[in-house]
């Protein structure tokens, strides 16, 4: 059973959280943005297209424009396939570990996995990113050399930055899990 | 105490200045005696005319040793005094320079012989001659108009850094910058011996001229107007002999520098606003240096 | 919820101790418990319905630098805190501790990149601190704005971008300045700017008061006078540490022009010849160390005069219960709190009558001098003649009666009313801000400025614009009437705590 519910990212556009629980130890939540609008695509291609013209009209050199049709489309392709992030998934095991995931709008998949031995916690934290103070959700790291310590910090939903509200559904669900084991 | 309480009601206390005591005043009370520690212009000088006018008379005889400088240059490029008659001129200068320079310092210990003098006028003599050659060619790759543009720069920053506030020896900075101004324009005058006695000449009016000019105010002070006031007129008839309207600039400036300068300042003075109070760092009166040396 | 012990979290003390305000909480592992109402939209406390303020201190000089400026805003931020307030501080940066961080009691510090210019003050554009700043107001709900010194040049810039804001004022003056030189001129100007539109100005010293109401052409009533204070349990003295078989002259001060070594470097020689039993101690680091190094070369007094190089605030304490007679040399002082440490810890003192000092001791606890050499050395000698009379009164005696005369609880009482004046009064829309800048500094600086006020207003609309303040997530309260920190350390209550974490996090972490 999943639940679902809207949110909005740190610059108010709306988010799906999805919320997946597989047993009471093991709990799914998976975040998507919104998909990669055409109105934007078009944009931007225009753009390009509209500046080689002027830059065709300007030379009459043709490399010009065949230029500018490489840098949109590879533009394009690289924009999918590293930046634009699909969805993010949390995938939290109670007593095994955390599986974090980011799908690319390309469909390329990368993920990761933390032991629940190396967590210390899961906290709401804050930050200064760009020229805005943020909230974030992260993963604290135990310190092998020093258990009470904090060795580093691993930050989630790095690309869809959901708001405050959002965190605290994510955090609330994964501390009934953690809190457990 | 609070910042909103009633100041208005006077409490039978008088406030006092202090902090350690809790007074019933509201923190932001203002008493009669706000700033009434306030001093203002405590370190004025009251300034007579007439001695402002006697100090600023070494700045116009400067700029009139500048100007009988060029004077000379220009006469001997043009060709109308002879590179000996300067020569001649210069020693006879020099000499009668050097006996009154004794005479006025009968009275301070010397350190130099006068042996040691001779040598050093002689051995600045033969390299001066030994190079003038060289200092002739010297600028030659350079065009005249840089060379110009070059030693005016050079004649203003000595009048800017001449030590016209303490009463010394010409400054480093000063003399260098003179002297590099005459050697340029010596290198443009027509033969060697030509650039021989230009910078002989400098060395008169730079360097050997304020030391002359220092000892007379020292221990002759009623002969510094005099010597500054011919000084000035000697540069205004050069000038004027080469440049009339020149000459009327040269006096207008000297007139300004001299006379209306100083009334300026004297006038001035009375709109100074200076604020001083206990809030100014104090500054260390002791000779700290004793304790140290 | 075992493994998350909160070992480390103090209940509130009152006004913690100076000697290690903040030692155990600036770890990566604090953390603040809250409860899960906070985020219910009615959680917003309406402050001035309260009587509570949610008040934000700014000034380039925090912890870790270290000195009065600092220390005045711990304290009086921890004080504050106590009497129910919200405080939370910003400064700059410092190497590695930017992003938000939490000391004791909740108090939050921001630690904003901003680019340091010049002895820990940023440079200022009057513009480039304005997104952060105006994050920081609108998520943390700030009613009063809180400048700190001004050698602060982001101070000075959360002023104005406050004003722009519409937010309500209050500066802290911490220092003297003169009127000579054209340094002074210049930020003499900067300051009746700056201060042209504040509501109200804290000074520390009547001294300081007339000095900042000539410097930046103010009205005197909205200057009020509230000293510094120095926390007693600190200082307290111990006379089995003297040594009572000589005479020490304890020195602790930043060895600097200012402070007035080089009078101290004409001091020694005299009396160390006069009186045999005589040593010196000094704390301190500076460029005049050379000074006093040199004076104990050529005089051959290795053993009589030690220099103790740069003290940690903590052992301040100890140093000075070592001496029988503190002096301070200063040159310039608006408020000397070192005096007031010296007696605390019941030492005689003898200090230079410069700036505020004559008023901080009652006469009878301190011997003021003129600065100079001579005048400084007749009133040591006239405290050591009475030292070796026995006539003066006991360490503890002196601590008693110093223990009351400034404490950290009465300077926030004190400020408080100001915030309270400060926040009852408008703030002046654009137009009238606009028509005070130019009649009140003058008209070519105020005609700049006025454009810069301008240009500021349009700025903050552009970021309203961009990031509308309904985007900016409320910050969870660590302090002030909702605050969260110290609360839900029960078993039951800590079942589901939202935990907000500082960490060593920057922007690099985010990856973006």
């Amino acid at each position: 059973m999943a639940e679902k519910e809207e949110f909005t990212d740190i610059s108010g556009k709306t988010i799906k959280l999805s919320c997946q629980n597989y047993s009471p130890f093991c709990r799914e939540f998976t975040i998507s943005s919104a998909k990669l609008s055409l109105g934007r695509v078009m944009a931007f291609t225009c753009t390009v297209w509209l500046l080689a013209y002027t830059a065709f009209y300007l030379t009459q050199n043709t490399a010009v424009l065949s230029g500018a049709i490489f840098v949109t489309l590879s533009g394009m392709l690289l924009h999918i396939h590293f930046v634009k992030v699909d969805h993010e998934t949390l995938l939290v095991v109670g007593s095994l570990g955390v599986q974090l995931s980011a799908a690319y709008a390309s469909g390329r998949e990368s993920t990761t996995f933390i032991e629940m031995s190396r967590i210390k916690d899961i906290v709401i934290n804050e930050a200064i990113h760009m020229q805005t103070v943020i909230y974030y959700l992260c993963i604290l790291l135990k310190d092998p050399a020093e258990p009470d310590g904090v060795s580093s910090v691993v930050p989630l939903f790095q690309s869809s930055k959901p708001r405050l509200n959002c965190l605290v559904r994510v955090y609330r669900s994964c501390q009934e899990i953690i809190g457990q084991t | 105490m609070g910042a909103d309480s009633d100041a208005g009601a006077s409490p039978a206390v008088p406030w006092r200045k202090v902090l350690y005591e809790r007074q019933p005043f509201p923190d932001n009370y203002v008493d009669r005696r706000f700033l009434e520690e306030l001093r203002r212009n405590i370190r004025v000088r009251r300034y007579s005319y007439w001695a402002v006018v006697r100090e600023t008379g070494l700045v116009s005889q400067q700029l009139s040793c500048v100007a009988l400088f060029l004077t000379l240059w220009s006469y001997m490029e043009q060709g109308n005094v002879g590179p000996l008659t300067l020569l001649w001129t210069g020693l006879g200068c020099s000499v009668l320079g050097y006996t009154l320079y004794e005479a006025l310092g009968g009275g301070i210990d010397r350190e130099r012989t006068r042996c040691a003098d001779l040598q050093s006028a002689a051995v600045f003599m033969a390299f001066t001659f030994g190079f003038s050659p060289v200092l002739k060619t010297l600028t030659e790759s350079v065009s005249t108009d840089t060379v110009y543009a070059m030693s005016a720069g050079m004649l203003i920053a000595h009048l800017a850094s001449f030590p016209y506030t303490q009463p010394s020896l010409p400054g480093s900075l000063s003399l260098n910058a003179a002297l590099f101004a005459s050697v340029c324009l010596a290198s443009r005058l027509p033969g060697t011996l030509h650039t021989f006695a230009m910078l002989s000449c400098a060395l008169l009016v730079f360097a050997l001229w304020p030391c002359l000019l220092q000892r007379l105010r020292h221990t002759a002070e009623w002969t510094f107007p005099w010597a500054a006031g011919m000084v000035c007129v000697c540069g205004v008839v050069g000038v004027g002999t080469l440049w009339p309207a020149g000459a009327l600039l040269l006096f207008l400036a000297l007139v300004i520098l001299t006379l209306v300068c100083p009334l300026l300042l004297v006038r001035l003075q009375r709109h100074k606003d200076n604020i001083h109070g206990p809030w100014d760092e104090a500054e260390i009166s002791d000779d700290l240096s004793r304790f140290l040396s | 919820m075992g493994q998350r012990k909160r070992v480390n979290v103090q209940s509130p003390v009152p006004c913690p101790s100076e000697t290690q305000p903040f030692s155990p909480h600036t770890h990566s592992s604090t953390e603040i418990p809250h409860h899960t109402h906070a985020f219910n939209t009615s959680g917003h406390h309406g402050y001035l319905q309260s009587g509570k303020h949610s008040i934000c201190m700014v000034s380039d000089f925090f912890y870790p630098n270290m000195g009065g400026v600092e220390s005045h805003i711990y304290q009086l931020s921890q004080c504050l805190i106590e009497k129910g307030h919200k405080v939370v501080i910003a400064t700059h940066a410092y190497g590695e501790r930017r992003g938000v961080r939490y000391l004791n009691n909740g108090l939050k510090v921001y630690y904003l990149p901003l680019q340091v210019m010049y002895n820990q003050s940023t440079a200022t554009t009057c513009f480039h601190s304005l997104p952060l700043l105006r994050c920081v107001f609108v998520r943390e709900r700030i009613t009063v704005v809180h400048a700190h010194s001004s050698f602060s040049a982001m101070a000075h810039d959360a002023l104005f971008h406050a004003k722009t804001m519409g937010l309500n004022t209050v500066f802290t003056d911490h220092s003297l300045f003169g009127f000579a030189d054209l340094s002074s001129v210049l930020t003499n100007k900067l300051l009746t700017v700056s201060l042209c539109d504040t509501n109200h100005i804290v000074c520390v010293s009547y001294t300081s008061k007339e000095n900042t109401v000539l410097r930046a052409a103010l009205n005197p009533d909205i200057v009020s006078v509230i000293p510094n204070a120095v926390d007693p349990t600190d200082f307290t003295p111990d006379p089995s540490c003297r040594d009572s078989s000589k005479i020490t002259i304890v020195v602790v001060s930043r060895l600097v022009y200012r402070k007035g070594i080089d009078l101290l470097g004409g001091i020694i020689p005299e009396l160390c010849a006069k009186h045999p039993d005589l040593c010196f101690l000094i704390g301190g680091e500076g460029p005049k160390r050379l000074v006093l190094e040199e004076v104990r070369e050529k005089y051959q007094l290795h053993d009589r005069v030690r220099l103790l190089g740069a003290l940690d605030h903590k052992d301040v304490r100890d140093v000075l219960v070592q001496g029988h007679i503190f002096l301070n040399t200063s040159l310039t002082e608006a408020f000397c709190m070192a005096i007031v440490e010296g007696a605390s810890c019941g030492l005689q003192v003898v200090s230079t009558r410069v700036g505020g000092i004559p008023e901080v001791l009652p006469d009878e606890l301190v011997t003021l001098c003129e600065p100079t050499v001579s005048s400084l050395c007749v009133g040591l000698e006239k405290v050591i003649a009475r030292q070796r009379a026995g006539k003066v009164p006991s360490p503890a005696a002196i601590h008693r009666q110093v223990q009351t005369l400034y404490t950290w609880r009465n300077v926030a009482e004190r400020t408080e009313k100001v915030y309270d004046h400060a926040c009852r009064q408008p703030v002046l829309p654009l137009p009238a801000r606009l028509r005070r800048l130019r009649s009140h500094c003058g008209a070519v600086a105020g005609s700049i400025f006025s454009f810069v006020a301008v240009i500021n207003f349009l700025f903050l609309l552009f970021l309203q614009w961009l990031f509308p303040n309904h985007l900016i997530d409320v910050a969870v309260d660590a302090s002030g009437p909702g605050g969260r920190w110290g609360r839900g350390f029960g078993k039951e209550e800590s079942k589901d705590p939202i935990v907000a974490r500082c960490a060593v996090e920057d922007t690099r972490r985010l990856k973006c």
